[in-house]
């Protein structure tokens, strides 16, 4: 085989589709002959370059474009305007927005004391929803002063109390007063004020019960 | 009944969703047919438009017993590039500022590395410029064959010569390119020593 002959024979060849005389007789010559070595290596080289070299991705308007082109603007299908419809929804800023407005609305409902499973004609009106705010902040509004008073009050008395526990250890450091002989019954001195304030305090029995349920309610045994 | 061909025939009655289905199934194909002639991505997408127009104005004229639809095709996008490549000879620039910009444009896969996407850019970039030193004849012949995966027998009936003809400039075609291609390697090469010293 000459070089000639190798040459225009080399695609056949490297594709597998040459004769199997043909391909003997082809190998025999790449064995002694150096310079058809390598071209056949080249023309490897090049089909390998070919297969490997990816497409290109046309412009994603392209098809539009050709359609716009040929048939018009096309009407789309009911699945594409839904599809449209809800394309924006996976972006983040579109769910925040949902978010807060579900969030907005729940606030209302809840401030408006509605119930969303008995839903009245009467309940989607913008005065019930005022009214129904208004009562019920005015009920909140109260609810936290009276708890605030109640604080204070049980408070003052805890304070009192506490006032009245220390007094004790106050007078056995004091030194002893000089008494009388024979000592002496009268219960009132410098004491007597004391106990005498404490007494009023226990005859208003009746508001400190009261304030003591709260107090057992609102604050926690430890105080 | 061939899938294209039942597109075909839906077109024919005015079908517009058939004939998007065939522009979805052949754009791809036309449009990188076109890039590997003319080596710019703006260009081929024109070339491309003005192809499927083609093809819309004669599809009719479409007989199955020539072939497939995809030989037609690839007929009708051949031929149309080989007008467009004699009409545009004489006035034919070899660089334009505006195929650079389009080149940078080209949006990169998501799913593939950056360094194996820059390899794989490189390598076409490469390839192109070896095929536009080619002569028309032999580079249609190596595109069809070895870019477009054709058959001979598809290749011959798509450029309207025999099987033989076809296989020698297929040869040809890839004997010259291995030629300007290392060429290209060797002042690639020189041109790094000189760079260095």
């Amino acid at each position: 085989m000459t070089h000639l002959e190798l040459e225009n024979l080399a695609s056949e060849y490297l594709e597998g589709q040459l004769e199997a005389a043909r391909r003997v007789e082809l190998e025999a010559h790449l064995k002694d002959c150096g310079a058809c070595r390598e071209l056949v290596t080249d023309l490897r080289g090049v089909m390998e370059l070919c297969n490997s070299a990816e497409d290109l991705e046309p412009a994603p308007w392209l098809i539009a474009k050709i359609m716009r082109a040929t048939v018009g603007e096309r009407k789309p299908t009911w699945r594409e305007q839904v599809a449209a419809f809800f394309r924006p929804s996976p972006q983040p800023r579109v769910a925040y927005a949902v978010a807060m407005a579900i969030f907005s609305f729940s606030i209302i409902v809840n401030a408006a004391g509605l119930n969303i499973r008995k839903l009245s004609l009467s309940d989607l009106s913008p005065r019930t929803w005022f009214n129904q705010a208004n009562r019920t902040g005015h009920l909140k509004n109260a609810r936290v002063e009276k708890f605030y008073y109640d604080l204070r009050v049980v408070y003052e008395i805890e304070s009192r109390f506490r006032q009245l526990r220390s007094q004790p250890s106050e007078k056995q450091e004091t030194p002893k007063p000089e008494t009388t002989p024979g000592g002496s019954t009268d219960r009132k001195g410098p004491d007597g004020t004391q106990l005498a304030s404490v007494e009023n305090l226990v005859t208003a029995a009746g508001s400190i019960g009261a304030v003591s349920k709260l107090a057992g309610k609102g604050r926690s045994p430890s105080q | 009944m061939e899938p294209d061909l039942e597109l075909v025939t839906r077109c024919l009655t005015g079908d517009n969703y058939a004939w998007e289905g065939l522009l979805r199934n052949h754009t791809r194909k036309v449009y990188n047919l076109c890039y590997r002639f003319t080596g710019r991505p703006a260009e081929a997408e024109d070339l491309t438009q003005e192809v499927f127009i083609k093809i819309f104005q004669t599809l009719k004229t479409y007989d199955v017993a020539q072939g497939a639809f995809v030989t037609w095709l690839n007929r009708v996008a051949r031929n149309h590039l080989v007008d467009h490549y004699r009409r545009t000879k004489k006035d034919r620039i070899t660089s334009s500022i505006e195929d650079e910009v389009g080149g940078l444009e080209e949006k990169p896969s998501p799913t593939v590395e950056p360094i194996a996407q820059l390899e794989s850019r490189e390598r076409r970039e490469v390839l192109q410029r070896a095929l536009d030193k080619l002569s028309p004849d032999l580079r249609e012949a190596v595109i069809l064959r070895d870019l477009q995966d054709l058959d001979y027998d598809e290749i011959a009936q798509v450029l309207g010569v025999p099987e033989g003809t076809v296989k020698s400039r297929i040869n040809r075609g890839r004997l010259e390119l291995a030629r300007v291609l290392k060429r290209m390697e060797g002042m690639r090469g020189s041109a790094k020593a000189g760079g260095q010293t």
